[in-house]
């Protein structure tokens, strides 16, 4: 446990750079989905084992704060499939390391790109399902 | 100019944890290195400051530590690469992953330990031929970079998954098994290759960079894990 909590603590004090920066986020847009996904298989089993509880977790995935989560969570598997191409593509032509950090650049714009339309259509459908009655007010 | 050197202190017999000590230097030269300024301090303020070195002219690799946090040799840091006025700060701390033995000395048994294991030397059985054993110049090229390793120990310690995981193989040991791994004279590439492809060899190797950032040689240490990750699938 220590030193889980020295890595993570010099993880943050160490000046790395884009490549440090890189993997932070993909450690933590994969972990973040790992834990969506988990949370997701469960509360879909309830279906069987527990219906009430199940219809009790769709109404918590339309408020507010699951509704914003889900930007978050879009954000982080368009952002960990993009850099693990980026990574495959690095462990794949070694030399490019020279063009580390263009490479580690484009992904974080690559991912901005894509995920762009995401929010736009997203944003919407919050605004709308806000807007709408007996649904703000959860 | 005016120098405040911020040094990670720790004397295991005296002090129950590290701290931070601070020694402000006068008349300091832009020029100066940071083994320069450790030396002032070692010398006219606390001669209990304790730091190795041994050539001070980025050869040996005896003074890996971590300045302004990143780790560097203290005799290839120059102050103007971290101050640019008149006046400024310079933190030194030891490298990290290696037990602290006293300041600025880690204990480097893991270090070595891990280097010993890739059986960083030419083998070769069959008889040695009357001259030298010949290899071409486009073969000596492929482990060039390889070669230029002072084992510093600053890669290894830069890498947050060594930070995680000391049996973690390493940077620097990997370079040093590719240094024989692509040698065509050698013949033990096989031997070496299931060791790193092994759970602590290159698969713990996240790509983050931070060990060819930290290579006071310039060694593209992270192209040559990759080559040997490579190699390895080939195989």
């Amino acid at each position: 446990m220590s030193t889980l909590v020295m890595t993570v603590r010099e993880v943050l004090r160490y000046r790395g750079k884009e490549g440090q920066l890189a993997w932070i986020g993909h450690r933590l847009a994969g972990l973040g989905t790992l834990l969506f996904f988990v949370i997701h298989v469960i509360d879909t089993s309830w279906v069987y084992f527990w219906p009430a509880g199940y219809e009790h977790a769709i109404a918590l995935y339309r408020s507010r704060p699951f509704l914003i989560g889900e930007l978050f969570l879009v954000l982080a598997v368009i952002y960990h499939g993009v850099n693990g191409l980026r990574v495959a593509l690095m462990d794949w032509k070694p030399r490019l390391w020279a063009r580390q950090r263009e490479l580690t650049l484009a992904a974080f714009v690559l991912t901005a790109v894509l995920y762009a339309p995401a929010f736009v259509i997203m944003m919407g459908h919050i605004i709308n399902a806000w807007s709408a009655t007996g649904v703000a007010a959860r | 100019m005016e120098i405040t050197l911020r040094i990670r202190r720790y004397n295991p017999e005296v002090d129950e944890k590290p701290y931070w000590a601070e020694y402000t230097l006068e008349n300091v030269e832009r020029t100066d290195r940071v083994l320069d300024l450790l030396h002032r301090v070692k010398w006219e303020i606390d001669g209990t400051l304790s730091f190795r070195r041994s050539c001070a002219h980025g050869v040996c690799g005896s003074d890996a530590m971590r300045i302004n946090g990143m780790n560097l040799l203290a005799c290839k840091a120059l102050v103007k690469d971290f101050v640019k006025g008149a006046k400024g700060r310079i933190q030194v701390e030891p490298i990290l992953g290696l037990p602290v033995i006293k300041d600025l000395i880690v204990d480097m048994d893991t270090f070595f330990e891990h280097y010993r294991t890739v059986m960083p030397y030419f083998i070769n059985d069959e008889e040695p031929p009357e001259r030298e054993r010949l290899q071409s110049p486009e073969e000596r090229a492929i482990f060039d970079e390889s070669t230029k390793c002072i084992l510093c120990a600053a890669c290894t310690t830069s890498c947050p998954s060594f930070w995680a995981n000391e049996t973690y193989l390493g940077p620097a040991a990997i370079v040093q098994a590719h240094r024989f791994i692509f040698d065509s004279r050698d013949q033990a590439a096989s031997e070496r290759l299931a060791i790193l492809s092994e759970e602590n060899g290159v698969w713990r190797c996240r790509t983050i960079y931070n060990c060819t950032m930290a290579c006071p040689r310039e060694i593209p240490i992270t192209q040559l894990i990759a080559e040997v990750k490579k190699e390895i699938g080939r195989r």
